[in-house]
């Protein structure tokens, strides 16, 4: 148990949410992988960083509809606003010969002011460049893919890329931060009228 | 000394005449302030959509500065670009905005405009493409010479910009 100091080295930002859907006009039957992305002043304390959703498909009324309810709670250290957090999530799907592939890639900042907000991410799949590529991939059931999805949450090397964007996940996030005003950092106001206040009481439980 | 973070993306652009655009971007600061970690400039992705008029293209900045004053607060501009199925590049509009002097979570649309040539230039820009550029891009963000331009209206880029800020209140600053 770690209790409230005056001087604090680190402050928290503890995250609860979920990956709520996605909407995929092409596609169905999608599953979605998701992690945090952060800089190096910073360190995850508890939660998962990193999971797999169900394969879930369009519901019969609504056709373009795909829920996931997929649950995210994770809590980060840092020392440093620099490397702030982002979810990075990619969403699979089967094509025509049954095989998984990429259906999107996309990144959003976890937001810093406590309070609930919602992200709807935009989601792309880098093109092949040559046209030769393309129907080779579509007739061999291959797309590119990148091999870490991770480098979609930088922004170097992106010059020389095409990508076309295809769909979009929606996130909604719960965020409560620990001694980021008592560390000098303004964030602004709480998203929302009912946002949580730390009391200097308030003792946060690390497991592990 | 007060330090600022600027944590966000370059979500993508609307209302251009096509929609296979990427964005050169990149942030000018004053002479007082200095750049602790972070890349203030870069290129984005070149984003083809699937549907609709927007082009996306999530592209994270994550900043910090320290300043020594107020004056030269960050400016943030922007040219952005089509690319068609060839590779050939087109320039369709420079535009600015200054980062958010509160902190918080701001959504900014930044409007964008293009250089007019001369009529004959315009005529001969509807067969062959390409168009005038500046020579000298300060003036995207800079109203000294601007009178010197005639300019269109083109589309708008929209940006997420959250800011961050550290000891300010203490230098007195109201934000």
């Amino acid at each position: 148990v770690v209790m409230a100091t005056n001087n604090p080295s680190v402050f928290l930002l503890m995250v609860n949410g979920q990956i709520e859907g996605a909407n995929f006009p092409g596609y169905d039957n999608l599953y979605c992988k998701y992690c945090f992305v952060y800089g190096h002043d910073w360190a995850p304390t508890t939660g998962l960083e990193e999971g797999i959703t169900q394969i879930t498909s369009k519901s019969t009324q609504s056709s373009h509809k795909l829920i996931w309810n997929f649950p995210l709670e994770a809590t980060f250290k840092s020392a440093n606003p620099s490397g702030w957090p982002q979810l990075v999530v990619s969403v699979y799907g089967p094509d025509v010969f049954g095989n998984d592939v990429v259906r999107g890639y996309g990144a959003t900042h976890v937001p810093f002011t406590p309070g609930r907000h919602t992200r709807t991410i935009p989601m792309f799949v880098p093109e092949p460049t040559w046209r030769l590529q393309k129907f080779t991939g579509w007739l061999m059931g291959r797309r590119p893919e990148y091999t870490d999805p991770k480098v979609v949450a930088h922004g170097e090397g992106r010059e020389a890329t095409r990508v076309r964007s295809q769909g979009f996940v929606t996130v909604s996030f719960h965020i409560t931060t620990k001694d980021m005003k008592k560390m000098g950092y303004d964030v602004g106001s709480p998203s929302s009228a009912n946002a949580p206040s730390a009391t200097s009481n308030w003792s946060t439980e690390e497991q592990s | 000394m007060a330090e600022l973070h600027i944590i966000g993306q370059i979500v993508g652009a609307s209302g251009f005449p096509q929609n296979s655009l990427f964005c050169k971007w990149g942030i000018h600061t004053g002479g007082a302030w200095r750049l602790l970690s972070g890349l203030k400039e870069g290129q984005t992705q070149v984003d083809i959509p699937q549907t609709g008029d927007m082009a996306y293209w999530s592209h994270p900045i994550d900043l910090h500065y320290t300043t020594k004053g107020l004056q030269g607060w960050p400016k943030l501009h922007l040219q952005v670009w089509h690319q068609d199925s060839l590779g050939h590049s087109q320039l369709f509009g420079y535009g600015f905005c200054h980062v958010p002097s509160s902190p918080g979570q701001h959504h900014i649309s930044c409007v964008t405009w293009r250089p007019l040539g001369s009529w004959q230039e315009q005529l001969t820009q509807m067969f062959v493409g390409g168009g005038p550029q500046l020579r000298n891009p300060d003036l995207i963000y800079s109203g000294a010479d601007r009178y010197r331009l005639h300019t269109a209206a083109m589309g708008t880029v929209e940006l997420e910009l959250g800011v961050i800020m550290k000891h300010f209140d203490k230098h007195g600053v109201e934000t």
